[in-house]
This record gives C-alpha cells, sequence and structure tokens, in this order.
C-alpha cells in the first residue's frame, strides 16, 4: 500500500481491546481441554480444601467457611490473571507473535495492557463459575453486590498483575523461569490469609489489602462507599504502585531483550 | 552503496530505482508538511547501522556500517550467506533488536524516536508460517492484525477479502490456520501482514515451505500487490528465483557488511562474462597450457579424443579464442554458452555456496551460521 492510498487509522483503543479480548476468549476457548481442567482442578482443589478442613477442624470450618470461600475466590482471580499475564506472554514469544505485537502503531506497552484487561475479563468470568460453584455445593450465601465486588476484586488483583507482567517480561529476558513464577504464585496464598487488622503495615503487601475488603464486602455486606476511605486510598495505591512496578519492569526488561536481540526467542 | 561494496557499474538499471540513492532522503527531512515529507522521503532509508553481540573477546560485530535505502513501491531482496547480519538488520530496522549505532527512517520517521508513528507503515513476518495464531480463522487473525494495528476490521473487510481471494484463501476464510497445509499456512502469515493496510512490509523467507505452484502464486500476488498498491518490500529469502522474480534490486551481505547494492538486471549484466563451454578435438597438454596463459581456462575434462573446458569470456574474448584455436591447430567440436543466474552472482559475490540466503543471525549464544528459523 502506497502511503497516498492507504485507509491511515480508522481504528482506535476501542477496537484495539475488543480485538484483544475476543482473541483471548477465542483462544481459550479453542484449547477445551485447558480451559476445562483448569475449570475442574480448580473445583476439586477447592473440594478437597473443604473435605481436609472439615475432617481436621469439624466445626470451626464450618464456621468459617463464608470466608474459605471468598479467600478461594480471590485466589483464583489472582492465581488466573497472574499466569494468566506470564503464560499469555511465553506463549506469544513461542508461537512467534510476540515481535508483532510490538510493531503497533499503540506501542507495545497499549498492547501488553489491553490484554491484561483481557486476561482478566475472562478470569472473572471464569472465578465467577467457580464461585458460583462453590456457593452451591456448601449452600452459603454470600452478599454479591456486584457494584462493590467487581472495583475491589479488580483492585485485588492489579497487584498481582504487577507481578505477572514483571515475570512475563523477565521470561522474555531469562526464558525458562517457570519455578520462580509457579513459587511467587504459591505465595498469594499466605497473601490473602495474611492478619492484616493485626499487623497493618501488611497492607502495603500486594493482594493484602484486597483480601481484606473483599470479605468484608462479601460477609459483611460493606458496600464500596461505605468503607474507610483510608482503607481504600491504601487499596488503591498498592494496585496502581505494583502494576506500575510490573509495568516497569517489564519495559526494562524487553528494552534489555531488545539490545540483546532475545526479544522473539524462545 | 557502501565504500566497501562492489562496484557494479554505478548505475541502476530501473526507473523506480534510479531515484534510490543509498543517502536520498537522509539529508532531506527538513520538509515541514509530515503528508508531503512521508511521499518525498524513501519508503525505508537505513544510515550507519552496526551492532556487536557479546564484549571483550567474545565481541561479534553482526552488522558494521550498513546503509541502504528503498523507495516507494520498491521491492528489495537481502540476500547473504547464514551469519551475514540479515536478521539483525531486519530486526533493528524494525527496532525490535537496538542496535549500537546508526538511524533508520520509515517515510521519514525515525524509527528509534518515534517509534509509534513508524510503526504505523509498516509489519513483518519474521517467522514464516508462525508467525500467526493457529487457533483463529484466517479471517480472524486478519481481523486481529488488522486492529492492532490501529485499524477498524470492519472498515477493511472488502479489502481482506480480496486479499484472500488474490491468496487463494477465500474458500478456507473460516478455517482455522492450523487444519491448513504449511504452503496456506505461510500465505495467512503473508495475508495477516498486509491486513493491517500497511506501505511497508517485510518478509522472511515468504515461500519457505511452499509447492513450486503455490510459489508461483505467491510470486506472482507479491509482484502484482507491490505494483497495483504501490506496496515496498524488504523480502530475504533462500530462494534465489523469487529474489530475481519479485525484487527490482538486491543488497548482498557478507560478514556484516553491505557488499552490494544494485538492480537485479545490473547484477546479473556484471557478472553476465559470457562463460562458454567448448569442446575441441587434437588438444594436448602444452595446447592447453598455452590456451591457460592468454585465457581463463577452468574445468578442463578429459573426453576420448576430444576436450572439454570452460572459459570466462566476453564477446571480443570469444573471437581471439576462437583465432587461438585455430592457430593451434584444434577442432572446434562444439560451444555452450553458460548463463549465470543470480545464485551464480550471489556465490561469486560472497565466496559461498549459495545456500545461505535467508535468515540468519550471527548472535555469539547461538554460535554462528545459524538459520534464523532453527533458533526455536
Amino acid at each position: 500500500m502506497s502511503v497516498d492510498s492507504r485507509s491511515g487509522r480508522t481504528g482506535g483503543y476501542y477496537h484495539l481491546l475488543r480485538a484483544v479480548i475476543v482473541r483471548d476468549l477465542l483462544i481459550w476457548i479453542r484449547y477445551p481441554v485447558n480451559a476445562g481442567m483448569r475449570l475442574f482442578i480448580n473445583l476439586l482443589f477447592f473440594g478437597m480444601l473443604l473435605y481436609g478442613g472439615t475432617l481436621l477442624a469439624g466445626q470451626a470450618m464450618a464456621d468459617s467457611l463464608e470466608g474459605l470461600i471468598v479467600g478461594y475466590f480471590l485466589w483464583s482471580l489472582a492465581t488466573g490473571a497472574y499466569s494468566g499475564i506470564v503464560n499469555d506472554i511465553q506463549a506469544e514469544a513461542g508461537w512467534g507473535t510476540l515481535e508483532r505485537h510490538f510493531v503497533t502503531p499503540f506501542g507495545f506497552g497499549p498492547v501488553v495492557l489491553a490484554k491484561t484487561v483481557a486476561i482478566v475479563f475472562r478470569t472473572f468470568l471464569t472465578s465467577a463459575v467457580v464461585l458460583a460453584a462453590m456457593l452451591l455445593a456448601t449452600g452459603t450465601r454470600l452478599d454479591l453486590h456486584l457494584v462493590t465486588v467487581v472495583p475491589v476484586a479488580t483492585l485485588a488483583i492489579a497487584s498481582t498483575l504487577g507481578l505477572g507482567l514483571a515475570m512475563g517480561g523477565l521470561s522474555v529476558l531469562y526464558k525458562r523461569i517457570s519455578s520462580v513464577v509457579n513459587l511467587l504464585g504459591f505465595a498469594f496464598v499466605g497473601l490473602i490469609s495474611a492478619p492484616v487488622f493485626d499487623v497493618p503495615w501488611l497492607a502495603a503487601l500486594p493482594l493484602v489489602q484486597g483480601s481484606a475488603l473483599l470479605q468484608l464486602a462479601m460477609r459483611s455486606g460493606t458496600r464500596l462507599w461505605e468503607f474507610d476511605p483510608a482503607a481504600l486510598a491504601v487499596l488503591v495505591a498498592t494496585a496502581v504502585g505494583y502494576l506500575a512496578l510490573g509495568y516497569a519492569v517489564f519495559g526494562l526488561a524487553t528494552r534489555r531483550a531488545r539490545r540483546l536481540g532475545v526479544l522473539g526467542d524462545y | 552503496m557502501t565504500s566497501e561494496s562492489t562496484d557494479l557499474e554505478g548505475a541502476r538499471g530501473t526507473d523506480r530505482s534510479d531515484a534510490v540513492g543509498t543517502d536520498a532522503g537522509l539529508e532531506s527531512g527538513t520538509v515541514d508538511d509530515p503528508a508531503t515529507r512521508e511521499r518525498e522521503e524513501p519508503a525505508l532509508a537505513v544510515e550507519g547501522l552496526s551492532k556487536t553481540f557479546g564484549s571483550g573477546d567474545k565481541a561479534v560485530a553482526a552488522v558494521e556500517d550498513v546503509s541502504f535505502s528503498v523507495a516507494p513501491g520498491e521491492v528489495i531482496g537481502l540476500l547473504g550467506p547464514n551469519g551475514a547480519g540479515k536478521t539483525t538488520t531486519i530486526k533493528s530496522i524494525l527496532g525490535l533488536l537496538l542496535p549500537d549505532e546508526g538511524a533508520v527512517r520509515i517515510h521519514g520517521i525515525d524509527v528509534y524516536d518515534r517509534p509509534r508513528a513508524a510503526y504505523d507503515h509498516v509489519d513483518a513476518m519474521l517467522e514464516g508460517a508462525r508467525n500467526d495464531y493457529w487457533r483463529l480463522t484466517v479471517r480472524e487473525n486478519l481481523r486481529y492484525f488488522a486492529a492492532i494495528r490501529g485499524r477498524n476490521p470492519n472498515a477493511l473487510a472488502d479489502r481482506h477479502e480480496e486479499l484472500l481471494e488474490r491468496l487463494d484463501l477465500a474458500d478456507r476464510a473460516d478455517t482455522p490456520v492450523r487444519e491448513l497445509s504449511r504452503g496456506m499456512k505461510q500465505k495467512v502469515s503473508l495475508a495477516s501482514v498486509l491486513a493491517g493496510d500497511v506501505s511497508v512490509a517485510f518478509l522472511d523467507e515468504p515461500t519457505l515451505g511452499l509447492d513450486v505452484e503455490s510459489s508461483l502464486t505467491l510470486r506472482r500476488e507479491l509482484v502484482r500487490l507491490a505494483d497495483e498498491r504501490g506496496l515496498t518490500l524488504v523480502v530475504s529469502s533462500h530462494d534465489m528465483d523469487v529474489i530475481e522474480a519479485v525484487c527490482d534490486r538486491v543488497v548482498i551481505m557478507n560478514e556484516g557488511r553491505v557488499v552490494v547494492d544494485d538492480t537485479v538486471e545490473n547484477l546479473l549484466a556484471a557478472f553476465e562474462t559470457q562463460g562458454y563451454r567448448l569442446t575441441v578435438r587434437g588438444a594436448d597438454e602444452s595446447t592447453l597450457a598455452a590456451l591457460r596463459e592468454r585465457f581463463d581456462v577452468t574445468d578442463v575434462e578429459r573426453l576420448e579424443d576430444r576436450t572439454r573446458f570452460a572459459v570466462a569470456a566476453d564477446s571480443e574474448t570469444f573471437y581471439r579464442l576462437t583465432d587461438a584455436l585455430e592457430d593451434h591447430g584444434l577442432e572446434l567440436v562444439a560451444v555452450d554458452t553458460v548463463q549465470p543466474d543470480l545464485e551464480d552472482a550471489f556465490v561469486e559475490l560472497t565466496g559461498g555456496d549459495g545456500t545461505g540466503a535467508g535468515s540468519d543471525d550471527r548472535d555469539p549464544e547461538r554460535g554462528t551460521d545459524d538459520i534464523g528459523g532453527g533458533t526455536r
């Protein structure tokens, strides 16, 4: 296409975001065994946790069932988003499509951020199925005020997306780092159950503040506007901070990869 | 052409190439109007590109002071043996690899200073068939890659249909790419690159894995697309027939440098030294020795009562040779003309075996002479 005969920019961020979300969902659906197994294992893991906990703790487990379900829901969201972005970047490098996302007029960063939005969207869908199954299986009722739950959960997992971006960047640079990636994923269990009301500084860690507020929202029915503004500020600050930090690490790692000539290699 | 380039008559053979000076446009970025500048600048201008991998004793200079430019609508072939630095050059041009020195402009826009503006014009097929999503259908791939290039896929739907028709993919538009043959996958890769309405495209081994018929189709369509749409193409390929058929010009690299930058026409003409293969009767060793002193005699074969040998000679030399044969009392039995092709020219220029014209990299971590497609 000559410069004169090109149609020029006819699309924008809306088209980018829509295309990235549709692509993500289509590829997820078209690996049906992977998608199905992930859902099944998620539910199986919860079942084992519930069964084992009931055997060991009896009534105590039943009393804390709501907390377990909320925590598991958040863990499902966090690991889905975190591993989603790392896996996506690694897969794109393997498929030879990562470099094509670099050579776009939007820039690599915005395209990768669009991917994170797509992954969060998909993760919410799958985790909602897991949550519904947990509630049905245990007969538990939780307050699912979407205007509260969705923003709080999104801000909570934004920090893990930051970690995912950082790990994704490092995987572009160093390739095989799956052991570190998986270990960090396990750490989410500790962060979700961290005693932030007893040790306030823990709120500065990823997921911790989001987990605490999500418990209040889903178990006690606290609405978004009813939260302590300071607590919300901490949630927003950790979300934005870790996301920005992860984005910066991703940018530095990919720049280093470009310097070394290993951006698209895997 | 760099100072080290082979000077092949110093002239460019086609009208389009006449407009292309290696340095053309690099100094002319003073036009204020961006649209005017985009029209007047070369589609691609590369100046002094250098990249060294590693440091100290392990340092490997992948490309050194590479300069060339490509006019809008021109199709150039980037050739060189394995390890010549072609892939490093292409990736540096695209900003996928950061060079140590040098400047790259696409339609006058500096790729390193204003990458987003430059990327509005360019896309690349870097890894042959593995360059798109195999789980998506052909059409879904085209729509996706158009969208991430800032285009509304719906607005380009007609162009996508035309592209699919051109590349014989229309019947398989709604088939997942993974269900297609290798040749068709290659075509989908090409289609997805062109789906974003770019003006400059880099094609690395576009015919790799294609059967003869598919290769011919793709070659024909590349020529047509380039001509009709004024598409600027940079093609790297092992297939010299593709280069010869598709390209206006070739840039040949060797050991990280540009050794030739000229039209295909001029390149072939320069190497058309009228090679001849002569069969004579009555030649003994002393006669052959006498001929060797005056002419470039090679490939001597004894055939019972005859002798066959090759001579590199232009028309004038050939007549002197026939006179010499007569003087020595030799009977000329047969004469065959040896017509050099681009591969012969390539081998002559690079001193190689002609097998390394495609992807390469001089990455010290992979060892040298690694074909790009085999890096994963």
